[in-house]
């Protein structure tokens, strides 16, 4: 039984391990990415610090200059980037 | 007596031939020049070596595929040569025509096909646009405001060719010089080979873009 328990325990935390970062890779490739994006529209930002995601190809990006924009891909194909 | 006269024609006999022989290998058919009628043939047979370096350029030449324009170079080697032999005038300054002539038609050539090899832009754009589409270095979202950048780009043009628009092509040139230095800043950390393979192009799809009868066709 306790072996069993241990054999869980360690599957769960090397889940975890290894997860973590790609989910940590996953999120500076998108803040990379919307970075990209709302520097390619002229806008003020400098670096996105976190990245809120609202669906596919919709995001809120908070940048480091205190700057929000939502950035999404609208109905005919564009991207779209909204300061709020 | 006769002995010696005998021994002193025949020392002036070997002196003669002696300044004879080391004419071929040289450029003694001066030495020839000097000498008279004789003379004017056995210059003619030193005429021949200068065209083994024809051959030599002939058998260079297939390393490029610009055939055509060594063999128009080496064809006017012969014809100086044919030309001097009719001539038969003054053989030293004939024989030194043909190796200096037969000399910068192979720099020429070298440089003709390393021209042709450089000046040959490496223009695909297919292979650009995949390229592009699979690169990493580009998010997904930047590649569709990229792309969206790039319809309004081509769009400006059609307007600007059907005189919708009243702008001139140099602020469209200011437009794509940006849009391009947009692309490589995203791409010259994480992707190099494909940045340089944009600026290398660049010149060639500006010359698609500012031809309205190239850009029709795209």
């Amino acid at each position: 039984m306790s072996t069993r328990v241990s054999g869980w325990a360690l599957t769960i935390s090397m889940t975890a391990f290894f997860a973590a970062p790609s989910f940590a890779a996953d999120d500076a490739t998108t803040r990379k990415d919307l970075m990209a994006v709302i520097a390619l529209q002229g806008l003020p930002c400098g670096e996105v610090v976190s990245v809120k995601t609202q669906g596919d190809n919709d995001h809120i990006a908070t940048c480091k200059d205190g700057n929000r924009y939502h950035v999404f891909l609208n109905s005919t194909g564009r991207v779209v980037v909204e300061k709020q | 007596m006769r002995a010696a006269r005998i021994s002193g024609l025949f020392v002036l006999l070997m002196a003669g031939c002696g300044g004879v022989k080391p004419a071929p290998p040289g450029e003694s058919p001066q030495t020839g020049a000097a000498q008279a009628g004789p003379a004017t043939m056995a210059p003619v047979v030193p005429v021949t070596p200068p065209r083994p370096p024809a051959p030599v350029v002939a058998t260079q030449g297939p390393i490029a595929a610009v055939a055509p324009a060594e063999r128009s170079a080496t064809s006017p080697a012969p014809a100086p040569a044919g030309k001097s032999t009719a001539k038969a005038g003054a053989p030293a300054a004939k024989a030194a025509p043909p190796a200096s002539a037969a000399q910068p038609p192979r720099k020429d050539i070298v440089a003709q096909a390393a021209g042709t090899q450089k000046s040959a832009p490496p223009l695909d754009l297919t292979s650009l646009e995949t390229r592009l589409k699979d690169t990493d270095a580009i998010g997904v979202m930047t590649k569709i405001a990229l792309k969206n950048q790039v319809d309004d780009l081509l769009d400006q043009f059609r307007a600007f060719y059907a005189g919708k628009v009243k702008t001139t092509l140099a602020e469209l040139r200011r437009a794509y010089d940006l849009l391009v230095l947009k692309v490589l800043s995203l791409l010259q950390d994480s992707d190099p080979s494909l940045a340089a393979a944009i600026v290398a192009s660049r010149e060639a799809i500006w010359g698609i873009l500012s031809d309205p009868a190239k850009f029709a066709t795209i």
